[in-house]
């Protein structure tokens, strides 16, 4: 069944995007509406993966536009459940935990189309050429847009430390 | 200027993407500039740190609810079907030509000329009612001024079958 299979990742992408549990639950419903509605117009030659991310994608930036989201705070990082990081010693997991909660601050910063690039291939591990697909766009773009991505989070992670350390 | 090219080039070298010139123009650079270079280990921190994160737990409550959506769905298609029961037909035919004469009449250019026409018959059949009303009362009043001969008349006659006694 299409919720068994995709609600958990479509729900990821919504929240890793809009940032808020809230926005992330009406958004999935709404993906799921479209989802059913389109599911006529489905092309079975096309990969069913990508068309579905492809769909996501669409409406998640369109309302980004049109609700203008990066005004908004982000939910804490505390209430995105953490993956156990066993493999690091207790004072490396706290400063993982630390940079990935500057990381998620930092997604705010960045613009709705270079947000969506680096959630898909560093969040979502797509290929580059599933990124393309799904964002429709040429793969020097999405490989632009992706490292545009990463300098800017990096750059936010060093004014912070700058910051702290009192620069 | 040359930090900003460098910029462009840090996650292909990152992923060991680039060609052996650029890689080797990166690796100098990062080793004469400070700033590059940290900015390099903080975009390595990033990338390892997002790749940690995990898929969001998703509610019982949004589940329930998408769980729903094919199900409305559906109970939308059902009612509506009554629509295609052979029985509902003739109604549906007396309404689709109710339909037709009233939007014929309302969306006529030449509504108001059917007005006038419909209020002239209109007025002819009131004066007519009121023409057959009139002698309806000429006749009551003759008759009221006939009664006592008519009563006369009625009372001087024999009975039937006594002229035979």
């Amino acid at each position: 069944m299409l919720v068994n299979t995709y609600s958990r990742r479509i729900f990821s992408l919504s929240y890793q995007f809009s940032g808020t549990r809230e926005e992330a639950e009406d958004m999935t419903q709404e993906i799921f509406l479209k989802l059913y509605n389109s599911l006529k117009k489905f092309d079975f030659s096309r990969n069913f993966d990508a068309w579905l991310l492809t769909l996501a994608r669409n409406h998640l930036i369109d309302e980004y536009r049109r609700t203008k989201w990066e005004k908004k705070t982000r939910d804490e990082f505390d209430e995105y459940r953490l993956k156990e990081t066993t493999e690091l010693g207790p004072e490396d997991a706290i400063l993982r935990e630390e940079t990935k909660k500057r990381v998620w601050e930092g997604f705010n910063h960045l613009s709705a189309d270079i947000r969506m690039a680096v959630i898909l291939r560093d969040i979502q591990g797509k290929t580059y050429e599933e990124v393309a697909e799904i964002m429709d766009l040429p793969l020097g773009t999405v490989k632009s847009r992706v490292n545009r991505g990463r300098v800017q989070l990096a750059k936010v992670l060093k004014e912070q430390k700058e910051k702290e350390n009192g620069m | 200027m040359e930090c900003e090219h460098i910029e462009n080039l840090l996650s292909s070298y990152l992923e060991d993407e680039l060609a052996a010139e650029d890689k080797r123009a990166v690796e100098k650079h990062l080793a004469s500039c400070a700033g590059c270079s940290v900015l390099f280990d903080l975009l390595r921190e990033t990338q390892e740190s997002l790749a940690e994160f995990p898929q969001a737990e998703i509610s019982e409550a949004l589940l329930e609810r998408l769980y729903e959506i094919p199900q409305r769905k559906r109970k939308f298609r059902l009612n509506l079907d009554f629509l295609v029961r052979p029985a509902v037909q003739p109604y549906l035919a007396v309404a689709t030509v109710l339909l037709t004469v009233v939007s014929f009449y309302l969306f006529n250019p030449e509504k108001s000329a059917i007005d006038r026409s419909i209020n002239r018959q209109i007025h002819l059949g009131y004066s007519k009612i009121g023409k057959l009303y009139s002698e309806a009362e000429t006749f009551t009043a003759s008759l009221g001024e006939h009664k006592d001969n008519i009563l006369e008349t009625i009372k001087s006659k024999q009975p039937f079958g006594r002229n035979g006694d």
